[in-house]
């Protein structure tokens, strides 16, 4: 069973319904307990990095996300701010994240892009075959709306990068914590693929 | 073949009257009302295409090509002034849209005309948008109002008659008339062909498909709104476009050899057409209707009657039938996502829906029809008054008879 | 490469879908349902909704409908419409929908979309700006289906909008809605100076040509297209079309540079 952590922010029936469509299953929550007995975890996330980590913190939810992901290592895929969240922080407010992997959000460089959010599709390269990016050829595109991106330490933990004025990490993998930039349940068949990749994973 | 055949051994134990039993030349059997079998075990339905065939698709080649011609001559002649000599309804699928190629072919200038009753699929529009780039036909669409029409498809569902599809079958038909109406134009260029549409169990289709009192009654009975915005086609307009407007409708692909397999190649070759997966799967409607519903409420199969239709026709054996009706309708998990878009569309809730696919079937004769005696009585005062006056108009030549062409079933 | 996204707008009028010309005239184009279901099938970047009805019969957003076409929708959706407060907003965001559209909003109920950006980030608000020209050529910017002339400062207005936190603006061009004669570029480039967020260019479009033109002399970062996604031929008959990936590629996309 996967669960869609819900905690007041992001677009959940959107979720539930790609995963619906590619023959999954899912239960949106924030009962700690129900979150406790996943096969799977999605972290979603939209709006602002200070109001997502704040909601996150106010539900008491970090506890119950810690134990399974780091400690019973659950598969974890955060999406757009859900996935900024695994980072240190970012520059676009002074709350902290959840410092899952080595990595940190940063605003879009604008003396390169003038123009941010950067909103709309993208060629994403991915550049490993792992469960999650298998089958996906050149041509995959994906649907991006952000300000930030995240910045990371060990390049080996970028599974896929994009290019907005200059390219940046937009999908990662450190062994059971996965997170994507853009938004897959919005990116058609390429989204789909990807989350029966993670159904299967 | 994994169907009991044991049985048609004459086991005595069963009795004949419940026994399963399948046509020894064709995939009709006893799921069917009404089947029966000749001491050589073949159903009725052989010798239904046979007397059928003879009468169209089987006469001397030679009378065909010159019905063929004076077909097209005719149409051609009759149009020479106007804009558009035929009305051809386009669909996306196979029968239509070989009509549209072999009508460029022959140099007619058709008006196409879709008709859009809020089900189409994005292959069926597509294909239309192929066909209208590659051959340069101009194009009509019908958009039915879908607020009436989906009243009118929730009443058959909620009346528990089999045929669904006469709303959209009989409006279709309407559309077409009106539009050749007020075209001035005499042709209508119809798809339909023996070779494989002809075997249409009673039973499994309701027979009178432009009986508009029967259409009437199942709304009036189910319904929530007036139509107001659908196009009629009753018996006293029939007799106007026939009798009076001089429309006539055309079955061309009869008088031709017509075969699936290589007309399905070359319209892939030539108006990129792409397949949909199964015989009138264009429609979303009408996929869930043939490959869920017909199937999951009434115990039918509607592939039997298009793949022994493609049997007698010499364009498929009877083995390559069986192992498709090995198979299922369509994917399981494209029947529960139609599923699922089809009641939301419609509106029924889930419990609603339940309802509808426990109740027993009822008949569309249980309904008022146009075979009613009231509206046979009223027809025939109707016609018997229009005899003189419009045998009169076509004496002065205010009223043109259109000539006739092609064979009718 | 640089994609740039085309984006196909359904007007709703009472649960009906339609296209208009000038903001009048409404021609219905069928079911909406049906219509975003072929659209989502065509793979199209994004799609905009928006909900018409006078505002004398219905009051609120038709979330069970919104509902019904947001679950048929894979892609981004905007969704515009009777939208005066935030728990309708955040209704929306639930059933599915991405981004709000705010017209008259703007100037009626600044506060509420102030706040509202504020709760759900500005990447979720779209400030939709309908121009017209008065009869001097003057361009204006109108609300409610363009019969509201708000001003013609048009950098001023602009100014205090984006002040509210807006992440897009979707400009459409009254003069040339359903005209099919292609972008005005001049006030699509008027705008897209003023402005630091993405401009999506709406009303006129009629070819790929079309939305080179908006983003190369415009400047938009993105194309939005009614009447040439629902009509085929000359006649206004009703066929939903989009141009394929391929289509796309050779026309637009390459040629951006």
């Amino acid at each position: 069973m996967v669960v869609i952590v819900d905690y007041g922010v992001g677009n959940l029936m959107a979720i539930q319904n790609i995963i619906r469509k590619v023959g999954g299953d899912s239960v949106v929550t924030s009962e700690p307990e129900i979150i406790a007995k996943a096969q799977k975890l999605i972290l979603p996330g939209v709006g602002s990095f200070g109001y997502c980590a704040q909601q996150l913190k106010n539900r008491n939810l970090i506890p119950v996300l810690e134990q399974e992901v780091l400690l019973k290592k659950k598969l974890v895929l955060g999406l757009c701010v859900g996935a900024q969240l695994m980072t240190s922080g970012s520059e676009e407010s002074p709350e902290k994240g959840l410092g899952w992997v080595d990595a940190k959000t940063v605003k879009f460089n604008t003396a390169i892009v003038p123009i941010v959010p950067h909103m709309g599709w993208c060629d994403v390269h991915f550049k490993k075959q792992l469960p999650l990016s298998k089958g996906f050829e050149e041509g995959a595109r994906f649907y991006f709306v952000h300000s930030y991106h995240f910045v990371f330490d060990r390049p080996e933990e970028v599974l896929a990068t994009a290019h907005y004025g200059y390219d940046f990490a937009c999908a990662f993998q450190k062994e059971n914590i996965l997170g994507a930039q853009f938004h897959p349940e919005k990116s058609h068949r390429f989204g789909m693929k990807l989350f029966e990749n993670f159904l299967e994973a | 073949m994994g169907l009991p055949a044991e049985i048609d051994q004459g086991d005595a134990k069963i009795s004949p009257l419940n026994a399963y039993r399948m046509c020894s030349v064709t995939v009709m059997d006893t799921t069917v009302p009404g089947i029966t079998f000749n001491e050589m075990g073949e159903s009725n339905f052989c010798q239904y295409y046979q007397d059928l065939a003879q009468r169209t698709i089987l006469r001397d080649p030679a009378i065909l090509k010159s019905d063929y011609d004076e077909a097209i001559q005719t149409i051609k002649h009759e149009g020479r002034k106007k804009p558009y000599d035929c009305i051809l309804g386009i669909s996306g699928g196979m029968d239509s849209t070989y009509l549209a190629w072999l009508a460029k072919k022959e140099g007619l200038r058709p008006l196409l005309v879709h008709f859009d009753n809020g089900w189409n699929s994005e292959l069926a529009v597509k294909n239309i948008e192929n066909i209208v780039n590659i051959l340069g036909f101009d194009l009509h669409t019908f958009v039915m109002d879908w607020e009436e029409f989906r009243d009118l498809q929730r009443s058959y569902f909620t009346a528990s008659v089999v045929d669904v599809e006469v709303p959209t079958d009989q409006l279709i038909f309407a559309a077409l008339n009106r539009i050749a109406y007020q075209n001035n134009i005499k042709y209508i260029l119809a798809g339909n062909n023996v070779v494989c549409e002809s075997i249409n169990p009673d039973g499994w289709v309701y027979k009178d498909k432009l009986d508009l009192v029967n259409l009437r009654d199942i709304h009036a009975a189910y319904g929530k709104l007036k139509l107001r915005k659908l196009p009629r086609l009753g018996i006293i307009q029939r007799y106007f476009y026939e009798a009076v407007a001089g429309i006539l409708t055309v079955n061309l692909l009869d008088l031709i050899t017509y075969n699936k397999a290589s007309v399905k190649k070359l319209i892939e070759k030539e108006l990129n057409w792409r397949d949909y997966g199964g015989k009138h799967y264009e429609s979303v409607f009408t996929r869930f209707y043939q490959g869920y519903y017909l199937p999951k409420k009434f115990n039918i199969d509607k592939r039997k009657a298009h793949l022994s239709n493609l049997i007698l026709s010499g364009q498929m054996t009877r083995e390559e039938a069986l192992t498709i009706l090995q198979t299922p309708t369509y994917l399981e998990k494209d029947q529960q996502a139609d599923l699922r878009y089809v009641i939301k569309k419609l509106g029924f809730s889930e419990a609603e829906w339940k309802t509808i696919m426990q109740k027993p079937r009822i008949e569309h004769a249980s309904f008022k029809t146009e075979n009613d005696f009231s509206t046979r009585a009223f027809y025939f005062v109707f016609r018997s008054a229009m005899y003189i006056p419009v045998r009169l108009l076509r004496m002065v030549g205010i009223l043109s008879r259109v000539k006739q062409i092609g064979s009718r079933w | 490469m640089k994609r740039v996204r085309v984006i196909p707008v359904i007007m709703i009028n009472n649960g009906r879908a339609v296209i208009t010309q000038k903001f009048s005239k409404p021609i219905y184009v069928g079911d909406p349902i049906n219509s975003i279901k072929i659209l989502n099938d065509k793979e199209v970047d994004e799609l905009v909704i928006l909900d018409i009805t006078d505002k004398k019969i219905q009051k609120k957003p038709d979330f069970e409908l919104i509902a019904k076409m947001a679950s048929e929708s894979f892609m981004p959706l905007a969704y515009g419409g009777h939208v005066t407060e935030i728990a309708d907003a955040e209704i929306l965001l639930k059933c599915g929908i991405e981004k709000i559209s705010f017209n008259r909003a703007l100037f009626t109920h600044p506060e509420m979309v102030k706040e509202l950006s504020y709760r759900v980030g500005k990447q979720s608000i779209v400030a939709s700006i309908d121009v017209n020209k008065n009869l001097v050529g003057t361009y204006q910017i109108k609300t409610r289906n363009g019969t509201e002339t708000v001003g013609s400062d048009i950098e001023r207005i602009l100014h205090d909008v984006l002040e509210l936190g807006v992440g897009e603006i979707f400009l459409n061009a009254i003069y040339r809605d359903g005209t099919m004669e292609g972008y005005d570029e001049k006030i699509l480039k008027r705008v897209t100076s003023a402005v630091n967020v993405p401009v999506i260019a709406c009303g006129g479009a009629a070819t790929t040509a079309d939305f080179l033109k908006a983003v190369k002399e415009g400047g938009a970062s993105a194309v939005a297209a009614g009447a040439m996604f629902f009509f085929k031929g000359g006649f206004n008959s009703v066929l939903v079309n989009y141009p394929d990936q391929k289509k796309l590629l050779s026309e637009f996309y390459t040629h951006l540079g």
